[in-house]
Parts: C-alpha cells; sequence; structure tokens
C-alpha cells in the first residue's frame, strides 16, 4: 500500500515529477554515455599503445630498453624464445623482432624512422602489423628487398608502391649500413605518427643489412587480457635469466598510459560528482515542494497515530521511485546510444591534432563498463535518497497542530 | 467509569507577541459510552481541549488520562500508538489522503494498526456499509460530497473499535441537512459500538444531538454538568 | 635469300651505330675520369659558396684539401660568424667541427641527406660524390658539342640493389674529362636537381669548371653556386691533414 500511495503521489503533479525525472535522466545518461566515451579512449590508447610494437609484455637484453642500440640486442635468442614460450598461456602469442634506428631516403625526402625486421606470420595476434597491409603486398619473410611502410610517410616522401626506398643504419661493427628496399605494401594505422615511424622488412633482411647473425632486438607477447600482463611477467621472469635480460610490462613501458588511466578514472568520479551536484537541487528542491504542499496530509497521518518513520519512508519511497525511474531510462538511453554508434565510433577528426597528440585515434568507440554504470546508479540512487531525507524528515517532524494551522 | 479524565489544565499559546490563554484550569470527567459535545464559541478553546484529550498537544500545566493512560507518563511512541489504536479522530475538513479511494482510506489506517489484508478489506467495506456508503468504495474523495467525505472519516475513526472518537466540527463545512446525516451516524455508532463520542461545535442543531453538553467560554467551563 | 641476310647485318650495324657508335670510349672509364680529374691526385683550394633564395643570399669562404676520391678536408673562413667550422670526409663517413663548442661530432646517419651549411649540397652530396661509378651502369646515349670538344651524354641507371636514392644521373662529360652537367633524377625520371658548371677557365694549370650551380628543378630562384676563388694540384699534402685532430686547428 506504501508502494501505491507514493505511486499515486509521484503522479498528482505531473509536470514536476516530468521535470525532476528527465533531469536524472540526462544525469544518468551523460555519466555512463560521457563516461563510455571516455573509456572508449582510454581502451583505444592502450590498445593502439600496445599494438604499435609494445605487447603486454616485452622482453629485452638489460640495457635496451635505457640505449636501445645493435650491442644490446638479445643474442642467439632461440634458448631464450623457447623459455618465454614454455611460460605463456595458451592463448597468448609471441613475435621476435629486430628494430633499430635508422633513416629513410628517396630521390626528395629523408627521414628517421624505426626500422623493424618481423616475420610477418609471427605478428598476428601480437601487433597491429600482424593484421596485414591496407594496400599491396605484406613482406614476405626471407626476402631482403620488400619494405611496408605507412601510408603518411608513403605520402610524405611522394613515392608510391613498386619504388625504391633507401635506408640506412649503422651495422654491428658500427659501420654505415645502407640497403635499397622496394616499397611491397603500406599499412595504415590510427596513429600518423605511426605511419611515419615504422617501416617493416623482413628479419633476415635486417639481419643482413645490420650483420647481427639470427640475434634480435626484443621479444613480444599479446595476451588475450591485458590485466594478465603482471602475471605473466612474473612467471617469465623467474624462468629466465634476469641479468642478461628484463622482463617489462606495458604498465612500465607505456607508463603514460597508465598514468592516463589513473586520470581518467579520477575523472570519471569527478565528473559524476559534477553531474549529481547539478542534480542535487533539483531532487531536493521538487521534494521539498512536493513536501510543504502536502504538509497537512502528513499532519492528519500523524495525528493518526502513524510514527515519524513511517512518514519519512513514504517520502522516500516517493523519491525513490522517480530515481528508479529516471535511472532506467538514462540507462536505457546511454545503452542504446552506446549500442547505435557500435563499433562505427564518433569520427573526432576534425579535431584530430589533438587527439594525435594524446596518443588517441580520432575515431571513438564507446564503451561500456560494468563498474561505471554501478557507479553511475549508485551515486545517483544513493545520494539522490540521502539529500531528499532531508525534505522528509521535515515531514516526519511535522506536528499536526502545527499542521493544521497552516491553511 | 470515566474515559477521560481532566484536571487542572492551562494551555496558553503565543500568537506573535500576544500570549492567548486557551485553557485556563479545566478539569473534565466523561463517561465511557458518552456522546459529548464540546460547545461555544469560536476562539474559546474547543479544538485546544480536543487536541489535548487526543494527546496531540501538550497542556503546560495538569494531568490527562485517557482511558487509564496518564498523558504525562507517556513517551511519543507510546502516544501514537494510543492515537492508533485507542483514539479515532474526525477533523473539519481534509480528513482524507486524496490519493486513496473511500476503501483505501478506510484499509490505511488498519494496516498501520497491523490487522491483516483480508480482514482488512472485510471491515472496511463493512464499516462503509455502516455508514451508508455502499457503492462509494472505490471513489476518491474528490469524487465524493462533503458529507460522504466526513462518513468515511467517521467510519476510518471507529473501524478499530476505538475507545474514544474525536471529532472537531464534523459538520461544520456542511449544510445543515448533510450535517444532522451525519450525526445521526456518529450517534448510531455510538449505541451500537458503545463507542464514546466527544465533538466541538457551535451549531445549535448539533449541540441537540449530543446527550451532555460542555459550554466553554475564553477556555473555561462554564457547565460540566451532564445532560443525562 | 644470302643477300637479304647480308642487307640486314648492314642495316643492324647502323642500328648499333645510331644507338652509340662503335669507336665511342667506355663509359664508366669516361665517369671515373671526369671525377678523378675535378679531384685530381691532391688539391686545395678557396672556394667562395653562395646559396640563393628568393628572400635572402648568404655568401661563404671555404677552404678545402682532397686527396683522391676518398679524403677531403674543408674549413669555412669568411663570415667571421661562421669561421673555422670544419668538415673531414673520410671514405663515407663526415664529421664536423664547430670551434664556438670546440667539439667534433660524427655525422650520423639521420645527417648525412641534410643540406650542408644550408646550400643545395646534401652531405652525401659531398661524401659519396664516387659512388656514381660504381653503383651505377653507364651508357653513352648522345653526343654535343662545346667549345669546339664532343661531349658524351651519359645516362647512368644505378646497379639492381645499389643503395642509391636516384633512379637516374645524366652526366655530360666533355672528352677532356670536364663535367659539364650531372643531373638527377628519381625513380619516374622526373629531374630533381642538377649541377650545371658554368665557366671553365685555365685554373691551378689546368682547364677547370670554376663555376658550379646547384640547382633544384622547378625552383629558379633557389640554388647554390660554387666559385672556385684558387686551386693548386699535385701539392705535397701531409696524411696527418685528414684527421680529426687537424679537423680541430683549421688551416685558415
Amino acid at each position: 500500500m506504501d508502494i501505491k500511495i507514493a505511486w499515486r503521489n509521484i503522479w498528482r503533479n505531473p509536470r514536476r515529477t516530468i521535470i525532476i525525472m528527465t533531469a536524472v535522466i540526462i544525469g544518468i545518461w551523460s555519466m555512463i554515455f560521457l563516461t563510455a566515451f571516455m573509456r572508449g579512449m582510454v581502451v583505444d590508447m592502450i590498445e593502439n599503445g600496445i599494438a604499435t610494437l609494445t605487447g603486454d609484455v616485452k622482453i629485452y637484453a638489460s640495457g635496451f630498453r635505457s640505449d636501445p642500440a645493435l650491442e644490446n640486442r638479445i643474442r642467439n635468442p632461440g634458448p631464450l624464445a623457447e623459455k618465454v614460450q614454455a611460460n605463456l598461456p595458451a592463448d597468448a602469442h609471441m613475435a621476435a623482432r629486430i628494430r633499430v634506428s635508422a633513416i629513410a631516403q628517396n630521390a626528395r625526402h629523408s627521414a628517421g624512422v624505426t626500422l623493424v625486421g618481423i616475420d610477418p606470420a609471427e605478428e598476428a595476434g601480437v601487433s597491429f602489423i600482424g593484421d596485414g597491409v591496407a594496400t599491396g603486398q605484406m613482406i614476405r619473410p626471407g626476402n631482403p628487398v620488400d619494405i611496408v611502410v605507412g601510408k603518411a610517410l608513403l605520402e610524405k616522401f611522394e613515392t608510391k608502391i613498386g619504388n625504391k626506398l633507401i635506408l640506412m643504419s649503422e651495422d654491428a661493427a658500427h659501420e654505415m649500413a645502407s640497403r635499397a628496399f622496394r616499397i611491397r605494401g603500406i599499412f595504415s594505422a590510427e596513429l600518423e605518427a605511426t605511419e611515419k615511424r615504422f617501416v617493416f622488412v623482413s628479419k633476415s633482411a635486417a639481419r643482413g643489412m645490420l650483420q647481427i647473425g639470427a640475434d634480435v632486438s626484443e621479444i613480444s607477447v599479446m595476451l588475450e587480457n591485458h590485466d594478465r600482463a603482471d602475471a605473466v611477467a612474473e612467471k617469465i621472469a623467474a624462468a629466465i635469466d634476469t641479468e642478461a635480460y628484463e622482463v617489462r610490462t606495458w604498465k612500465e613501458l607505456k607508463p603514460m598510459l597508465k598514468a592516463y588511466i589513473n586520470i581518467f578514472d579520477g575523472y570519471i568520479i569527478l565528473w559524476y560528482l559534477v553531474v549529481f551536484a547539478a542534480m542535487v537541487f533539483g531532487i531536493i528542491n521538487t521534494t521539498l515542494m512536493a513536501v510543504f504542499e502536502r504538509m497537512r496530509e502528513f499532519g492528519l497521518l500523524k495525528a493518526l497515530g502513524m510514527r515519524p518513520w513511517r512518514i519519512l519512508r513514504a517520502v522516500l519511497i516517493e523519491t525513490a521511485f522517480i530515481l528508479l525511474i529516471g535511472a532506467a531510462a538514462g540507462n536505457t538511453l546511454a545503452f542504446s546510444m552506446v549500442y547505435a554508434i557500435g563499433q562505427r565510433g564518433i569520427d573526432l577528426s576534425m579535431f584530430a591534432a589533438g587527439f594525435e597528440y594524446a596518443g588517441m585515434s580520432s575515431v571513438i568507440r564507446p564503451e561500456i563498463f560494468a563498474g561505471d554504470v554501478v557507479l553511475a546508479n549508485a551515486v545517483v540512487i544513493c545520494l539522490g535518497l540521502v539529500v531528499s531525507a532531508y525534505p522528509a524528515a521535515r515531514a516526519a517532524r511535522i506536528t499536526p497542530v502545527e499542521a493544521m494551522a497552516r491553511n | 467509569m470515566s474515559i477521560v479524565e481532566i484536571r487542572g489544565v492551562d494551555k496558553t499559546y503565543q500568537q506573535g507577541k500576544v500570549f492567548v490563554q486557551a485553557l485556563k484550569n479545566i478539569d473534565l470527567t466523561v463517561e465511557k459510552g458518552s456522546f459529548a459535545a464540546i460547545a461555544g464559541p469560536s476562539g474559546s478553546g474547543k479544538t485546544t481541549l480536543l487536541n489535548i484529550i487526543g494527546g496531540l498537544d501538550v497542556p503546560d500545566r495538569g494531568d490527562v488520562r485517557v482511558d487509564g493512560n496518564a498523558y504525562a507518563d507517556m513517551t511519543r511512541s507510546g502516544m501514537a500508538e494510543l492515537r492508533l489504536c485507542r483514539i479515532g479522530f474526525v477533523f473539519q475538513a481534509y480528513n482524507l489522503l486524496p490519493v486513496l479511494s473511500a476503501v483505501e482510506n478506510v484499509e490505511y489506517v488498519m494496516q498501520l494498526q497491523g490487522v491483516d489484508k483480508k480482514q482488512r478489506r472485510e471491515r472496511a467495506v463493512a464499516i462503509l456499509d455502516e455508514v451508508g456508503l455502499s457503492g462509494r468504495y472505490h471513489n476518491r474523495p474528490a469524487e465524493l460530497s462533503g458529507g460522504q467525505q466526513q462518513r468515511v472519516a467517521v467510519a476510518r475513526a471507529i473501524v478499530s473499535d476505538p475507545a474514544i472518537v474525536l471529532a472537531d466540527e464534523p459538520t461544520a463545512n456542511l449544510d445543515s441537512k448533510t450535517g444532522e446525516g451525519l450525526l445521526q451516524i456518529m450517534e448510531k455508532m455510538n449505541r451500537e459500538k458503545a463507542v464514546t463520542f466527544i465533538f466541538s461545535t457551535h451549531d445549535r442543531m448539533v449541540m441537540s444531538y449530543a446527550r451532555r453538553l460542555i459550554h466553554i467560554r475564553d477556555g473555561e467551563i462554564e457547565n460540566g454538568k451532564p445532560m443525562e | 635469300m644470302k643477300r637479304i641476310f647480308a642487307a640486314l647485318a648492314v642495316l643492324m650495324c647502323f642500328a648499333a651505330a645510331g644507338h652509340g657508335r662503335i669507336n665511342d670510349p667506355d663509359p664508366r672509364e669516361l665517369v671515373k675520369g671526369a671525377v678523378n680529374y675535378l679531384r685530381g691526385k691532391t688539391s686545395q683550394a678557396v672556394v667562395e659558396m653562395t646559396i640563393h633564395r628568393p628572400d635572402w643570399q648568404r655568401q661563404m669562404t671555404i677552404k678545402a684539401w682532397t686527396e683522391g676520391r676518398e679524403n677531403s678536408i674543408f674549413w669555412i673562413a669568411a663570415p667571421p660568424k661562421d669561421r673555422g667550422n670544419g668538415t673531414l670526409k673520410r671514405g663515407d663517413e663526415m664529421w664536423i667541427f664547430n670551434p664556438k663548442v670546440n667539439r667534433v661530432i660524427k655525422l650520423p646517419p639521420s645527417m648525412m641527406s641534410q643540406s650542408w651549411q644550408g646550400s643545395d649540397f646534401s652531405n652525401n652530396d659531398l661524401a659519396k660524390s664516387d659512388n656514381i661509378v660504381d653503383q651505377y651502369t653507364h651508357e653513352i646515349i648522345d653526343r654535343q658539342t662545346h667549345q669546339g670538344k664532343t661531349v658524351y651524354v651519359i645516362r647512368s641507371l644505378p646497379k639492381p640493389g645499389a643503395p642509391v636514392v636516384w633512379g637516374m644521373q645524366e652526366l655530360k662529360i666533355r672528352e677532356d674529362h670536364i663535367l659539364i652537367r650531372q643531373a638527377f633524377f628519381d625513380e619516374d625520371q622526373e629531374l630533381v636537381k642538377a649541377l650545371t658548371m658554368e665557366k671553365i677557365e685555365m685554373l691551378g694549370g689546368r682547364l677547370y669548371p670554376v663555376k658550379w650551380k646547384m640547382q633544384k628543378a622547378d625552383q629558379k630562384e633557389e640554388y647554390t653556386v660554387l666559385d672556385y676563388q684558387s686551386l693548386e694540384f699535385g701539392l705535397d699534402i701531409s696524411d696527418r691533414i685528414f684527421t680529426i685532430a687537424s679537423l680541430k686547428n683549421p688551416r685558415l
């Protein structure tokens, strides 16, 4: 009966109820949708960061991280790779690469790049290059002249598939090594910086140019779940010689990403509180108005012997109704918008320069995190009830004599 | 056997900067089964006296005992319990919850008393039949006339067999014919269910139904003797 | 039937002659000769370099010593602001010296393709000017006449896999080994830039192109001119001059 009374009471003034419900809907919607939006950006940044030749876990020779020079390479990587492989979960992927800074040059242009020697099959599921090329063909394993470059680099160099690209780098003997490659394919990445930075050749081409035998620069591991990186890294570190090799997770390799995640978590809470603060005044105001209008009724109920806590409860049930209906509609709206946007994402390329700077791509695919949804709803409903306790207490404290003196 | 015993009750209100003495040294005893009217002009202290009997207001001085309960010794929650179970109220207006139908208004009090759901409905319907509201069970107060609303209030007041029903000018907003109908119902309930009724009024017709008249003027009782 | 074959043979001879005449010199030797002629065994020169741009122009004086195709060292003598800046080339490697910070820097690969002192010559132009001989295959495609002497027009195409950026070079070399023009093309055979010898005079005891002009294609107002003030060949130059220690002590 309390529920029935509350339900009827909130519809005594439909306009007011609808206005406050709308505020709750917009509040919840903005919390969930905009959080999903931010989460999408962060997830995107993480995925980009990890897929851009970082991986969840990376194994180097000691010293490579502070000085990524050729002498800090992994010599004779076979046994190490076997040990790493033996300590990976079944669904993980692993790739060994050669990576060195180099100069790319053609008749008109030159630029510093990172020359990466890969086995394309190995990179599948490990890095973005494993997804293949956007145009042309992937490099062939063992081919000495194939090279795959980014779309942005190709445009910058005013060149095309089939053309020559000269790469120069210092080899293992500190001699200048240069080699002519032919552009076989073009990759496209979310970030222009990635497209300009990396060029891919076969491992054997890189090894031949750099005179490093069968050595590699790094072993990169990709897991199904990025959160398991620490555990896997520990397991690998326990199995290998940590004097000679370093094991690092993406959180250590990309401290900026980790920092972004923490900042975003903080933003989300702050954002919730800001949105809620905006709603609070609406909720208190409406509830106060609804209570003051009905003081005589509360007085009557008190006279009839109703306890104050039951009056408090009755008012809170009414607020709860408004909050719950508003929350349900707000959730529905947010979820359906996220669903509608789906994998297409929202293209913000008109502001892309700024996003690029922050390491984000210009197409954002909102991602709903269960924890955020729970938090948003909990904030609105719990805090909503807490703040409406004040008008409810005013209703509960009224005495029948006071109430009847009102007119 | 007395159901209401009042000894030496004073009550002073502050209205703005002026102190108004609403009740002066009131002594009053009302017997069980009475059908008593507190009569007097407006501002004489009728409502204050009823409120004090009903435990809605607290006297500055003096003792109040209702149905064997000394108010001075009771907690606030005990008072609420007493009002809920032992005292029925009928006010001048705004007696009903506007969002509930006639039968729901009656049931609601029973729910607060903890009566189970099935019994509530049966008893509410029965009492509405007795006050002559068969067929109006599901009308909201706004769909009922003033007289009908007051009859619902009477039904609600007596549905749980209280020791006493206090009615503050129950007919004030009704025309005389309707008022008379309401009083007839109240009297019938008083007779049939042996429920004590105390009501305030300044209407001669209403006074004529009372078996005891308590005249009050400027906060003092002029004539406390029973008419019977 | 026999007569038809004979006629065909004669025609083919003519066709071959039109393409590159039987008595033409070996094009590779021509190119090698031209490079050696420019360098001499040893040389010492004072060159005035003018960098011209649409809205400004800069001049500097350079003192240079060279030894064969391998080694060279040069310092800027003027203007005073840049005086003492030096460049040492040994084989394919280069070092630069800045007197203000008194430091020698080995040019990393990233800087090899950058312009030297803001001119239209890249460090690579200076360091690798001799790889034209070995990294390319040469073919005489035409003959012209210049100041009464025969000029061979040579088309040089990079050998397969050669780590050179040009798609083609076209050289005009006079029969007396003087390089008249060197044009650089990209892979689409489009001209990128060209070095033109504008004046040939007696200098240092032999005929020498005394005014070099390097100009980018399509950029009329952007070029660099090297103007030889003095030049001597066959000096007895100590090997010690082409060292890093010597680079730090400008001989000006």
